[in-house]
């Protein structure tokens, strides 16, 4: 299996906090990978360190085989939309265009244009006085015409209305199976994310803590509802993501090995959603108690 | 990145361009008409008559005369010299802060470091063209104020070796200019921000600059005295060769200073009330006149060990940038 993006143990540390931390993943090639976490998860951190625009300081990360900090070889390969798109505001996006001419050895600047005559975007007009929607769509173009083998995109979407969100990742997914990019998209808006990925990697307080294809991970969770439950094991689970217990009944998100056979438990089909929300709120409430420095 | 620096640079270089352009309409007319008044004058005659020696006899009053006059009419245009003063200040704050500070602030440095260009290459070319731009146009206010400032300091009052004078002219303005640049730069690396990165060019710019023109530009090099006697001095040193005269006063027969920051001359045989030799009671007999001075000649010296200290400093600072910049994201 090919892999646009690997990493190893991979760490980040800003004085005494671990931005990130014991992050390994595999990116296998020509999937479009989600990247979820909550505000200061390590998103961004783990998006530097891949473009090279940050050192690790523990573990490695490989991207197409190399390790991308200050390799302008690799970088070259890397279509980076960073968080709030910015680009130069005076510029037009004809004049950014040339810019990506004057700083790539490879450089498509006839799909640049293509994508942004479709969208009606002025040319002549300083970038600065779109919208919002549309200075993401000349910063997608702009990465887009490196004709990148990986494209990494920081929160594209988070400051465009739901409508310019929604065409925004309905082009990018078509581009992304034109070229045949890897595409990795960090967000934390879920509901846009399920219909444009399929690969998940779930990031919390500096850790990954889910990743895997959208499909199996669907298919190897289930909510599990039944009489209230102790603590012992049930055949089938493998480990029990979030427990709600009422008086007298149960419901957990499980990772499951096999069907639960015990008809005391009563199965039902995860969403993405769902399953997100659930391994997030597992790793919040352990950090914010030992800040705060109380006890769970 | 030439096209890239170019593009993003364009509107400062126009900015500057008019600068000049006004700044050469105001100073061209004037250096042309006090150097007219120069030579028409007699001014010019008068300097020639002093030559360079170092001493000049005291008894050219005719020609000190001619240089006061020349003074007087033209010592208000000086006061435009307070322009060069602050422009090295100027092109540090709107052309070295923003420089790296304004692409962090925008996020626009992970626009264009991602690209297939690496930091360095575009720290290299970005600090070398802005360098090379700024070292051109400071080549033109500083060496242009040399000339412009010629005959007024050949006069004696505005000495090119005066420190404000000294300042403004020659190869200084450059280093200084380069320096303020430098430091905007690399305060942009530390800060990331604009404004943070313009204070610091402004405290740490003057900071330095009174730091060194106080305490060290009088001790480049060892001072020399030259001293005079109270009574019927006959030589002067030249005021045409612009010395720059630290601190005067008058010594008794043991050295000790009896009078800071003044001078007494009486002419030969003259008596003070009571039949007393000129000054006698006050300042004792053998009191002499006393100057601790840097000679004129050391002017381009003194001005190559200023901008050599500022040059360094600037290329020290732009080294550190570089360095900075591999570790932002």
């Amino acid at each position: 299996m090919d892999l646009a993006l690997e990493t190893d143990q991979l760490g980040k540390r800003y004085g005494k906090r671990w931005a990130l931390r014991d992050c390994s993943l595999h990116l296998p090639t020509g999937c479009v990978a989600a990247l979820v976490g909550p505000n200061g998860a390590g998103k961004s951190t783990l998006l530097h360190l891949a473009v090279g625009l940050l050192r690790s300081d523990a573990g490695t990360v490989r991207v197409l085989g190399e390790s991308p900090y200050g390799n302008t070889a690799v970088l070259s390969e890397i279509g980076f939309v960073a968080q709030d798109t910015p680009l130069y505001r005076d510029f037009t996006a004809a004049e950014l265009i040339t810019m990506g001419a004057r700083l790539n050895r490879r450089w498509d600047a006839a799909l640049a244009r293509n994508r942004l005559a479709q969208l009606g975007i002025p040319p002549g007009q300083p970038v600065g006085r779109l919208s919002g929607g549309q200075r993401a769509q000349v910063a997608l173009a702009l990465a887009l015409a490196k004709r990148p083998r990986l494209l990494l995109l920081d929160e594209p979407v988070a400051s465009l209305d739901p409508l310019a969100r929604n065409n925004f990742l309905r082009l990018l997914v078509d581009s992304a199976a034109e070229t045949g990019a890897t595409v990795l998209l960090s967000s934390h808006l879920l509901a846009d994310l399920e219909r444009a990925c399929d690969y998940l990697i779930v990031l919390n307080a500096a850790r990954v803590r889910l990743v895997g294809t959208v499909n199996e991970l669907i298919a190897e969770h289930r909510h599990l509802v039944g009489p209230r439950h102790g603590h012992h094991p049930i055949p089938g689970v493998t480990a029990v993501v979030q427990a709600d217990h009422t008086e007298r009944q149960t419901t957990l998100l499980a990772r499951i090995h096999k069907p639960v056979a015990d008809p005391a438990w009563t199965m039902r089909e995860v969403t993405l959603e769902d399953l997100i929300l659930a391994y997030l709120s597992e790793g919040d409430t352990q950090a914010g108690h030992t800040e705060w420095e109380v006890s769970a | 990145m030439i096209w890239l620096v170019w593009r993003q640079h364009r509107k400062q270089a126009l900015f500057v361009s008019i600068g000049l352009v006004l700044i050469a309409a105001l100073m061209i007319p004037t250096g042309l008409t006090m150097r007219s008044a120069f030579v028409d004058n007699g001014v010019a005659a008068c300097v020639r008559l002093l030559g360079d020696a170092e001493l000049v006899p005291i008894n050219i009053r005719s020609c000190q005369g001619v240089l006061d006059d020349f003074n007087n009419q033209f010592q208000s245009l000086a006061t435009v010299g307070v322009l060069f003063f602050v422009l090295p200040l100027l092109v540090g704050l709107f052309l070295g802060a923003p420089l790296v500070a304004r692409e962090l602030e925008h996020g626009t440095h992970r626009l264009v470091w991602t690209q297939s260009v690496s930091r360095r290459h575009w720290a290299l070319a970005k600090f070398g063209l802005v360098g090379a731009a700024t070292l051109a146009v400071a080549c033109v206010y500083g060496l242009g104020m040399s000339w412009w400032m010629a005959p007024l300091s050949q006069t004696g009052q505005f000495s090119r070796f005066n420190v404000y004078v000294f300042d403004m002219q020659g190869l200084v303005p450059i280093g200084y200019t380069l320096f303020a640049v430098a430091l905007g730069v690399f305060a942009g690396t530390i800060w990331h921000k604009v404004l943070p990165a313009m204070a610091v060019v402004l405290v740490g710019f003057l900071g330095l600059r009174f730091a060194l023109t106080i305490l060290a530009r009088p001790n480049y090099l060892p001072a020399e005295t030259f001293s005079y006697p109270v009574q019927g001095p006959t030589h002067a040193l030249n005021p045409t060769l612009g010395n720059w005269v630290l601190s005067v006063g008058v010594r008794n027969s043991s050295g000790e200073l009896v009078q800071a920051n003044g001078t007494v001359e009486c002419p030969v045989g003259a008596q003070g009330p009571g039949g007393q030799p000129c000054g006698g009671g006050l300042l004792g007999p053998d009191a002499y006149n006393w100057q601790l001075y840097q000679p004129g000649s050391r002017y381009w010296l003194f001005q190559g060990i200023e901008s050599g200290i500022f040059i360094v400093l600037a290329a020290l600072l732009l080294f550190l940038a570089i360095r900075r910049i591999r570790h932002i994201a």
